[in-house]
């Protein structure tokens, strides 16, 4: 595989979505200063704008920079470059998950901080808020699995409601694990076997999402 | 023209309700294929199994030495494409295009790209989106050429152009042509196009290549002979009659093989020889493709 042509494609979808990151990077940090204000209404608006503006970016650009290629037709011009399916693969998927980790660590590791700072001491809810965003990283790997193998905006969004949905269930079912609820609301910091598990089990199923999207791009035999 | 540039061996690709079949193709390097086929005959299949971005289910292709899928990255280096399905990123400008395809290429000629810019008449600053469809397809002509490809592949470039557009991209590509020396496949439903360009020819319908040759032995060899028969005499018994037209009397008949000892061969027949008319290759083509239809069917 040849990097540096990844490198430049990755650049290529950067320059071209480098409005709606402008955007997303102005909704996270409007989001984290109404989480910093200090009250548990404002901690909650906060919390739901940052969702939002994470969960809204990851589609938008896995549309934009997938979808959007072949809809628009501006796949058969990258593919008449001299680059592999693997390199066209690695540097979408690389592309999208740079594209979403930037916003995404800022708001999270700011969430993280807001909470470690805050004079409440809600520290026992670090460890929730770690897998629920962590939870949307996922999300947006399955996204951008779906979006980068059916190239279909009917299954992208399909995918969207139901990463969604998904968002809430397992925030519910994260929140009732009784080794989790005991601590949430406490003011100390306490990792248990659960949330480490379930911690690692989101990482694991977005590695695997993605080294599927590159297994499925190696079968494609029809790329236009 | 003893190298061979584009190769494909008994190259067949089904897809539910449409079969390339068995393609044979020669393209010798520095020659000017016309490909020429009915809308869905197969010649955007054919073009992007050459590619390497539709994979044949059988049969060999080689693109300037390279085996076809496999060899893709390294065969598209030299390889310029223009497609009539192919857009630019419509919120960038042509010169951030020129800038991407010159980071993405090892022969791009900024010289070059300059020259074409002028004689195209296209702006670097303006965006793809503002630019007319003409412009469009000039801007993507302009990215293929700067890249100095030895192959250059053109998928109906012309299509959906008005007459005055499609006019000035033909004129001014066979400008940029005429000083180049460089193996294009250039495809088309609209033979007058590619008449125009090319100096090898190929017909291609429902997914079977026809028949292949240089352009002037396509138009040498084909021809309409106007005959006048004597009452109830038969037509002459020659060679390549593809069709038979016109009444009893006065029969046309369309010959693949026209040689002009023919003419004295229909005299001998009794039959007189009004007039042999050439044809163009638009009614060699609609000629061609009507006689393998009726094979087919019977």
């Amino acid at each position: 595989m040849n990097l540096s042509i990844v490198y430049r494609l990755v650049l290529k979808d950067w320059y071209l979505q480098r409005l709606s990151i402008l955007i997303a990077l102005a909704g996270g940090l409007l989001g984290m200063g109404v989480v910093a204000t200090g009250s548990s209404a404002s901690f909650i608006l906060g919390a739901i704008a940052l969702v939002t503006v994470i969960i809204a970016f990851g589609a938008n650009n896995a549309i934009a920079t997938m979808v959007n290629e072949r809809k628009e037709q501006t796949l058969p011009f990258v593919m008449s470059l001299p680059i592999s399916y693997r390199e066209y693969t690695a540097s979408k998927i690389l592309g999208h998950l740079i594209l979403f980790l930037i916003p995404w660590l800022l708001i999270t590791l700011g969430s993280l901080a807001m909470l470690w700072i805050s004079p409440d001491h809600k520290h026992g809810m670090i460890p929730y808020v770690a897998i629920m965003a962590t939870e949307m990283l996922v999300g947006s790997c399955l996204i951008a699995t779906v979006a980068l193998i059916t190239e279909s905006q009917p299954w992208t969004v399909a995918c969207i409601m139901v990463g969604n949905v998904a968002f809430n269930i397992v925030g519910y079912i994260v929140a009732h694990i009784p080794s989790i609820a005991r601590t949430l609301f406490g003011a100390t910091l306490q990792w248990n076997a659960a949330s480490v598990g379930i911690l690692l089990a989101e990482f694991a199923a977005a590695a695997l999402m993605l080294t599927l999207t590159f297994v499925f791009q190696a079968r494609k035999k029809d790329f236009l | 023209m003893n190298e061979i540039s584009v190769q494909f061996e008994a190259v067949s690709k089904r897809y539910p309700h449409f079969v390339l079949e068995n393609i044979h193709l020669k393209l010798p390097t520095g020659s000017i294929m016309g490909f020429i086929g009915a809308n869905g005959a197969g010649k955007s299949t054919t073009i992007r199994i050459l590619m390497g971005l539709v994979h044949q289910d059988s049969g060999q292709v080689h693109v300037l030495g390279h085996p076809m899928p496999a060899g893709q990255a390294a065969a598209k280096r030299d390889i310029g494409f223009v497609s009539e399905d192919m857009r630019l990123y419509g919120p960038a400008t042509l010169a951030w295009h020129m800038k991407f395809v010159q980071s993405m290429v090892p022969n791009w000629d900024a010289p070059y790209a300059e020259k074409l810019l002028q004689r195209f008449d296209l702006k670097p600053q303006q965006k793809i989106k503002g630019l007319s469809h003409g412009q469009r397809v000039k801007a993507a002509l302009l990215l293929a050429l700067a890249r100095r490809p030895r192959l250059l592949v053109l998928d109906e470039p012309t299509t959906g152009l008005d007459p005055i557009a499609r006019h000035e991209v033909l004129g001014e590509l066979m400008a940029v042509l005429a000083d180049e020396e460089r193996t294009i496949l250039f495809s088309s439903h609209n033979t007058q196009d590619v008449e125009q360009i090319s100096d090898q020819i190929t017909f291609i319908d429902r997914g079977q290549i026809v028949d292949t040759d240089g352009k002037e032995v396509f138009l040498d060899r084909w021809r309409r002979l106007r005959l006048q028969l004597q009452p109830g005499a038969a037509l002459p018994n020659l060679p390549g009659i593809i069709q038979v037209g016109g009444s009893e009397r006065l029969p046309v008949l369309t010959i693949n093989c026209f040689d002009p000892a023919m003419l004295s061969a229909c005299q001998r027949w009794g039959a007189t020889v009004q007039a042999v008319d050439s044809m163009t290759l638009e009614e060699i083509f609609v000629a061609n493709v009507h006689s393998r239809r009726e094979q087919v069917t019977a």
